[in-house]
């Protein structure tokens, strides 16, 4: 795989002195509660490959694919590591190398949509297109933010975010309750 | 790399709570150290049960076990160096009874520092401990760091926090130490045995800590210093006058320059700021304690002092000193922040000297550093700034760190104030507390038979750190 965008921030990657501040305040990371769903580790893997030291696969590309943008993290980070910029570049890199999975990236049911292209004008990061010749909307997945704007406009429900990345509704509600649970005294 | 029986583990987490992919593994062989190894497997447990299980099948196979909470440690404490079964324990997170009556509150150790404050909160109180790290470390992990912070100088350091704790041993029996008493001398003091013991002895599956009211009135003083020396004297001279600071922190121009850099906050471009803190339920009582301070300082050539009772303005005051270590990073270009020599203590006295010294020995090492910290409770923080993908500068880190703590030990201080020992402080740490080795060396042999807790840790570290584990950096050849 080669590591076009990847590359030029080998230099934040190495300042990222991997303190954890960035995850905290990742929901992603509140519902899994597995550190590797964190910025922290997502950070510390595409290190790992960049330099070679573990291999690029399906299931990493996966997880730098599931991110939510709440941009949290580059909020929080303080050594300044522009963290949701290198996922975007590493999605690209791994596109460029034939990797094909959606992590959180947002869908659209063909069987349901109209092509009425409401979804490519609200975008407001340019992840969505209309290819005109074969009727269809295109997703970059690159640049979707699972922002979910496309979903809540769609008039037909066919524009989608995944959900219940491994946790159900139920679970996730079930752990808000134990938590909150455990603080009432 | 040690072989676990996956299937038997699975049996006891159950399938959700256990990673083996090498992705998740190679995640995990890391925290905030330079330090970087394989674990064989993370398991997340959700019980004691569950623990105890774990490690009477650990003893009996001799798998190394390590305990995890953040992973913000900065020595490699929670690196498996041998590879082994990591014990993620942030899933246990509960706070378990707060009791106002008896002053004390039972929480399970995944919970997060702020966390906790968070809800203590409501009840008028606080856990004061407050390490910079306080929104990721959790109680788990600040115990078995012994870990103090911003407030310590008033409300000690962890130890002082503890009341007592419930420890899964390495045989998986499980033990209630301390009590939930204010004193107690009912035999030896296993509970403080634990506190700093760096998961090298027990896990820490719960913990009794005693909390305070907060106070209703706090001051946070800014004071500017054209000299270092200028600025480690007066932090001496607070401290033998007799106040009683709830803060005394120095930042020098390196660290001022770095979180100027990071996050624009517009600190003053000195020599060196001390800030300071005063708290109590009267406010005469902090008008008291800053008034002596401050005239400290301006008798050491303190000016531009600057004062703030405003909950909002002490925040963004101390957001700077609250991200300095990360902050470090940006000072120079191609230069990173690595976590090493970063938190011995000194006493007071020395301050001014060890801060002058530090600077010395980074010129003559071809490293950049840094002298801040907790300065009221003698901690003094130091990190080495260098271009960590080059080999010649970790010789030249060995050798600036050696010399630091030549100089440590000989004005009496100690290798660690708060970070813990781990991997990277181990060869200080022998040096400076040779004469108990054997001793510690005993008590783990007696409570973890089969070395299996946390192994090469401390005294049981390797003599080089630079070549215990991997470097988390990739070092050009
Ligand atoms: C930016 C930054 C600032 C920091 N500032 C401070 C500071 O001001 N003061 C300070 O004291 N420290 C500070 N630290 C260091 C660190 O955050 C603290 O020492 C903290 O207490 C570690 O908690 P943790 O949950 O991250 O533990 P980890 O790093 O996960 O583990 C540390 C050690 O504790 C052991 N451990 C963890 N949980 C358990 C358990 N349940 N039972 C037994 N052993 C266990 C591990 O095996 C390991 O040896 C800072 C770190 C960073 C990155």
């Amino acid at each position: 795989m080669k590591f076009k965008r990847l590359e030029k921030w080998r230099d934040d990657l190495n300042i990222c002195i991997r303190c954890g501040y960035c995850y905290e305040q990742c929901h992603l990371y509140k519902v899994t509660s597995w550190e590797t769903d964190t910025p922290r580790s997502k950070l510390i893997l595409l290190y790992g490959m960049i330099n070679g030291e573990i291999e690029p696969s399906e299931y990493i590309a996966n997880k730098i694919f599931e991110c939510f943008y709440c941009k949290r993290c580059d909020t929080n980070c303080s050594a300044g590591v522009s963290i949701t910029e290198i996922f975007t570049d590493a999605r690209a890199d791994f596109i460029d190398a034939g990797f094909d999975v959606d992590g959180t990236t947002s869908k659209t049911n063909d069987d349901l949509c109209s092509r009425c292209g409401t979804c490519v004008y609200i975008c407001k990061h340019e992840a969505r297109s209309i290819d005109k010749e074969n009727k269809k909307i295109l997703i970059d997945k690159a640049k979707c933010q699972s922002c979910g704007c496309c979903e809540a406009a769609c008039p037909s429900s066919a524009a989608y975010i995944v959900d219940g990345w491994e946790v159900s509704e139920d679970e996730m509600s079930e752990k808000v309750t134990k938590f909150l649970k455990g603080v009432v005294v | 790399m040690k072989n676990v029986d996956i299937e038997r583990l699975k049996g006891i987490v159950g399938e959700k709570n256990i990673k083996y992919n090498e992705a998740d593994l190679y995640i995990y062989g890391s925290d905030a150290s330079v330090h970087q190894a394989m674990p064989s497997v993370v398991l997340k447990p959700t019980t004691i049960e569950q623990i105890q299980e774990i490690m009477r099948y650990a003893n009996s196979e001799l798998i190394p076990v390590i305990p995890r909470g953040a992973a913000s440690g900065m020595t490699g404490q929670a690196v498996p160096i041998e590879g082994g079964i990591i014990l993620d324990m942030k899933q246990m997170n509960e706070i378990l009874e707060i009791n106002l009556e008896d002053i004390y509150c039972r929480v399970q150790p995944g919970v997060v520092d702020d966390d906790l404050n968070k809800v203590l909160k409501s009840y008028g109180v606080f856990y004061p401990v407050a390490p910079a790290s306080s929104r990721i470390a959790t109680i788990g992990g600040e115990i078995a760091n012994n870990a103090s912070g911003v407030r310590s100088v008033k409300y000690g350091a962890v130890r002082d926090s503890v009341l007592g704790m419930k420890v899964v041993m390495a045989n998986g029996d499980l033990l209630n130490l301390g009590a939930k008493t204010r004193v107690e001398a009912s035999g030896y003091q296993l509970d403080r045995l634990m506190v700093g013991s760096e998961g090298t002895l027990g896990i820490v599956v719960e913990a009794t800590l005693k909390f305070v009211p907060i106070p209703k009135f706090r001051c946070l003083g800014v004071a500017k210093f054209n000299t270092l020396d200028e600025a480690g004297n007066t932090i001496s001279a607070i401290m033998s006058s007799g106040a009683q600071p709830s803060m005394v922190e120095l930042m020098d121009n390196v660290a001022i320059t770095a979180v100027n850099k990071a996050q624009n906050l517009g600190l003053p471009d000195v020599e060196a700021v001390l800030l300071f803190e005063a708290d109590g339920m009267v406010k005469e009582a902090v008008d008291y304690e800053i008034d002596k301070i401050k005239k400290i300082c301006e008798k050491n050539n303190g000016f531009g002092i600057e004062l703030s009772y405003d909950a909002k303005e002490r925040t963004r005051i101390f957001l700077g000193r609250k991200k300095l270590f990360p902050s470090l990073s940006k000072y120079k270009e191609g230069y990173a922040c690595t976590a090493l020599a970063d938190d011995m203590a000194v006493p007071y006295s020395k301050m001014a000297e060890t801060a002058r010294k530090i600077h010395e020995i980074a010129d003559r090492n071809n490293v950049i550093m840094s002298a801040y910290g907790h300065c009221g409770s003698g901690c003094m923080h130091t990190k080495i700034l260098m271009n960590p993908t080059k080999k010649s500068q970790w010789n030249d880190a060995r050798k600036a760190i050696s010399e630091i703590y030549e100089h440590v030990q000989s004005v009496n201080g100690t290798t660690s104030a708060e970070h813990g020992i781990g991997l990277s402080k181990a060869p200080a740490f022998k040096k400076e507390k040779f004469d108990s080795l054997n001793a510690m060396r005993a008590i783990k042999k007696a409570l973890d038979p089969n070395n299996i807790l946390n192994p090469l840790k401390m005294q049981d570290a390797p003599d080089d750190w630079v070549t215990a584990t991997k470097l988390r950096y990739t070092v050009e050849s």
